[in-house]
């Protein structure tokens, strides 16, 4: 499937000035400080997160790493504001999130995609609570993004006949067509076959982080290192429950990454190092 | 009777449970004989499961006068009545198990099957080794999810043996219920009420529980043990299993995977029910002229007296069916917001989950003498009694719906900040479609169940506490009391032919419009 990334035209041009003011605010788009989470199971008092702090800057992509069952998604929760931390706080460019907020948008891992609308209408679905567009703008703004992640063709098609990465596609354009400026994503590719999970994490970053996306932060969810390794600017590795931050790097590697190279595989190496 | 000892209600429920479980124990050896044999023989296979079929999809409580005067006729005593209670029972039980026992078998993977055919192992051994063993979760499984549908049709058939025999049922708490009720002794109505909701409640722990956790050892495969613990997932899995009729999967081109190819084959099963109603129908000829021995008064029908009986019981269907349909919308109008506000709600959930379930093992049947009270009204009596057998397998089976949706779908609507009403329009109610359909599915077919009580009302003697104008439970009703056998097996088998083809013209499509279309997991 061909993806036509490459033109920047797509992108709705009223939110691009809307964007430029929006990135005159300093310091880290996410901010997560000093965040633990508790809960009682059965008279059990369980520890998940742990004193956990870490943020995302500007243009930032960031992943959150660390064996299975640590809390990332937990943590990856609380961020969205549909969790409430123990203690701690996270900030959205300097504001307390308590609440999910507009400017955030997720993609999950099983696509949560409605089986009884189409592709169409399940990004319609997502406008659906912005009330300044009307219908017509909406259907306007979800072609663009479908077509944007190179579903173009496939408006009126109902989720049950895609392909699961076609699924995600569709998920990545509902998130999108919302403009938000931070982005938030739980495992995106784990549900995906490992040959189309390839195809999409090699398209995904610029469909993200370009000079016309409204997007100026992505987190991701993953356990796996290769695509973290590939995709990420800085990662932040936690260890086993409870979880607390172990290791945090910026990947410096330019882009396109060769995940073939030695230097990628002295990258993978390094985290995997911090998860032994 | 003005008074009343707990020790005689005590005695009452352990005759009605002593019904119940040998009607338990029969339906456990029908089903693995019935249900290893259709498993493991092809040809048995072939007749065995299509059979079955058809059996759990008729309106077992309209059979049942038939079914007393029949075993009456073979066995003129009690013990003949008591029999006629405990095979109702056992139909309300037995097909489901067998389902059961035979989806076990057919499951054992293949690995040990092989080695049971090894030269050593005999065919007994295979049996008691291999498929008894894996059968008993099942066994287990069905049996603590369809003992609340026992408890109905023992509830109903006590009830109906009261003035409809030379013989009754003199023990039982079906019959102390009524007794109490017709002698206004409403305290002891309501202590018999209280007493049966407590048997209830102690034999979920005592036996049906115990029952299940012991079962577990028996499982090839461990499930996981969330999903397990909810009983509302576990009733709403097993009514959904025991009302599709098969019937819908094998006449329908496509999604046939979970059952052997061979009943692919079998695509009619228009076919089927028409050689089983012949059948049935030869049967109650061959009981009619039984029957006249004994002095029933049923002379050999003449056609034209067949034409006009049946004239009037087409007018009495019509009148059941419109009643039951407008009961049925407005069970869904309070079944459905009711079902997805309260899974929506967690406290709320956990809350009034087990009231739920308590107030919904009370069999209608018996709460009808308090009705009556209310208002004479016989078409106000017959709504009130359908609606309470219906109105629970909506709630429960959209509660079920809804908390069986993955909970990034609930994270979905917060973090694209979806609009109360947008969520429910355009998610909760599509999400809950499939297992509503599911649920009117059944609740209709224990709808047409409830009419014979619904709308003939009778304690003894011969005139009614109250009654509808026209409808098919009560010609099947008046023709039991009168010995009139014409009447009695053309109403019992002009129902029959209309829920099944109903079933299969109407339901079948729409059940598979709405799990093509509406099915949350794809």
């Amino acid at each position: 499937m061909e993806v036509a990334n490459s033109n920047p035209n797509l992108i709705d041009l009223d939110a691009k000035t809307d964007t430029a003011s929006k990135r005159t605010f300093q310091g880290p788009v996410v901010d997560v400080e000093r965040v633990s989470l508790e809960f009682t199971k059965e008279k059990d008092q369980m520890i998940v997160l742990e004193d956990v702090s870490m943020a995302a800057s500007q243009n930032e992509f960031v992943s959150i790493t660390g064996p299975s069952g640590c809390g990332k998604s937990s943590l990856l929760r609380i961020i969205a504001g549909l969790h409430k931390a123990t203690s701690g706080t996270v900030k959205f460019k300097g504001t307390a999130i308590t609440q999910p907020r507009s400017e955030i948008a997720m993609i999950f891992q099983n696509f949560v995609l409605l089986p009884w609308r189409t592709a169409m209408d399940n990004v319609m679905f997502a406008l659906s609570a912005k009330r300044e567009l009307s219908e017509d703008q909406k259907r306007e703004r979800a072609t663009q993004m479908l077509d944007h992640v190179g579903l173009k063709g496939f408006e009126n098609v109902f989720p049950g006949e895609l392909s699961g990465g076609m699924k995600q596609r569709v998920g990545i354009a509902r998130a999108l067509a919302l403009e938000p400026e931070a982005l938030l994503m739980d495992e995106p590719f784990s549900s995906l076959d490992a040959l189309t999970a390839d195809l999409l994490r090699k398209e995904v970053y610029s469909l993200l982080i370009n000079p016309s996306s409204s997007i100026q932060a992505v987190i991701m969810v993953s356990h796996n290192v290769e695509e973290v390794v590939e995709l990420s600017d800085k990662v932040v590795v936690l260890s086993q429950r409870p979880a607390h931050v172990v290791g945090e790097m910026n990947i410096t590697l330019p882009r396109p990454r060769d995940r073939k190279s030695p230097e990628f595989y002295a990258w993978m190496d390094k985290i995997y190092s911090l998860l032994a | 009777m003005t008074s009343f000892s707990l020790f005689e209600i005590f005695l009452d429920l352990a005759y009605s449970w002593t019904r119940m479980f040998i009607a338990l124990l029969l339906s456990i050896l029908f089903s693995l004989t019935v249900g290893i044999l259709a498993a493991r023989n092809k040809r048995a296979e072939a007749v065995i499961v299509p059979l079955l079929d058809v059996f759990q999809s008729i309106p077992i409580l309209g059979f049942f006068p038939i079914v007393i005067l029949g075993v009456i006729a073979i066995i003129p005593s009690q013990v003949g009545v008591d029999l006629a209670v405990i095979l109702l029972i056992f139909t309300s039980l037995a097909w489901n198990i067998t389902f059961g026992v035979y989806e076990a078998v057919k499951s054992i993977p293949h690995d040990y099957i092989e080695l049971s055919l090894m030269p050593d192992v005999g065919s007994w051994r295979r049996i008691t080794a291999l498929y008894i063993p894996a059968s008993i979760s099942r066994i287990a499984y069905n049996t603590e999810t369809s003992w609340a549908v026992g408890l109905f049709y023992l509830i109903s058939s006590e009830i109906l043996t009261l003035g409809r025999s030379s013989y009754t049922v003199t023990h039982g708490i079906g019959v102390a219920i009524i007794t109490f009720a017709s002698a206004n002794d409403w305290t002891g109505y309501t202590y018999a009420i209280i007493a049966l909701l407590t048997a209830v409640v102690i034999w979920q722990f005592v036996f049906l529980r115990e029952f299940a956790l012991w079962s577990e050892r028996y499982k090839f495969v461990e499930e996981p043990r969330a999903v397990r613990q909810d009983p509302l997932m576990r009733f709403y899995s097993w009514m959904t299993h025991k009302s599709i009729s098969k019937l819908f999967l094998y006449t329908h081109s496509r999604g046939v995977t979970k059952f052997s190819s061979t009943f692919y084959r079998f695509k009619d099963g228009i076919k089927y029910s028409i050689v089983i109603l012949l059948t049935i129908f030869i049967a109650f000829e061959l009981g009619a002229s039984w029957n006249l021995n004994i002095g029933f008064p049923t002379p050999i029908p003449s056609i034209g007296s067949i034409f006009s009986t049946e004239k009037n019981i087409i007018v009495a269907l019509a009148y059941s069916f419109v009643r039951i349909w407008y009961v049925y919308f407005l069970c869904v109008m309070v079944g459905v917001p009711v079902g997805i506000g309260v899974s929506l709600n967690s406290k709320l959930y956990d809350g009034l989950t087990p009231v739920i379930e308590t107030i919904a093992s009370v069999p209608a049947p018996a709460l009808l003498p308090a009705i009556a009270l209310v208002t004479h009204q016989g078409e106000q009596v017959a709504a009130i009694i359908i609606f309470l057998g219906m109105i629970w397998y909506i709630i429960f089976n959209v509660m079920a719906g809804i908390r069986s949706l993955p909970a990034e779908l609930f994270e979905l609507n917060s973090v694209f900040h979806i609009s109360r009403l947008h969520a429910w329009l355009d998610v909760y109610l599509p999400a809950a479609a499939t297992a509503f359909v599911s649920g009117s599915i059944v609740a209709i077919g224990a709808a047409w169940n409830t009419l014979i009580v619904a709308e003939f009302f009778i304690v003894s003697g011969s005139t009614p506490i109250t009654q509808v104008q026209t409808g098919i439970g009560k010609t099947i009703a008046l023709a039991t009391n009168q010995g009139d056998l014409l009447s009695l097996t053309l109403a019992v088998l002009s129902m029959t032919a209309l829920i099944v083809t109903f079933n299969l013209v109407v339901w079948r499509r729409v059940y598979h419009y709405t799990t093509k279309r509406y099915a949350y997991n794809r």
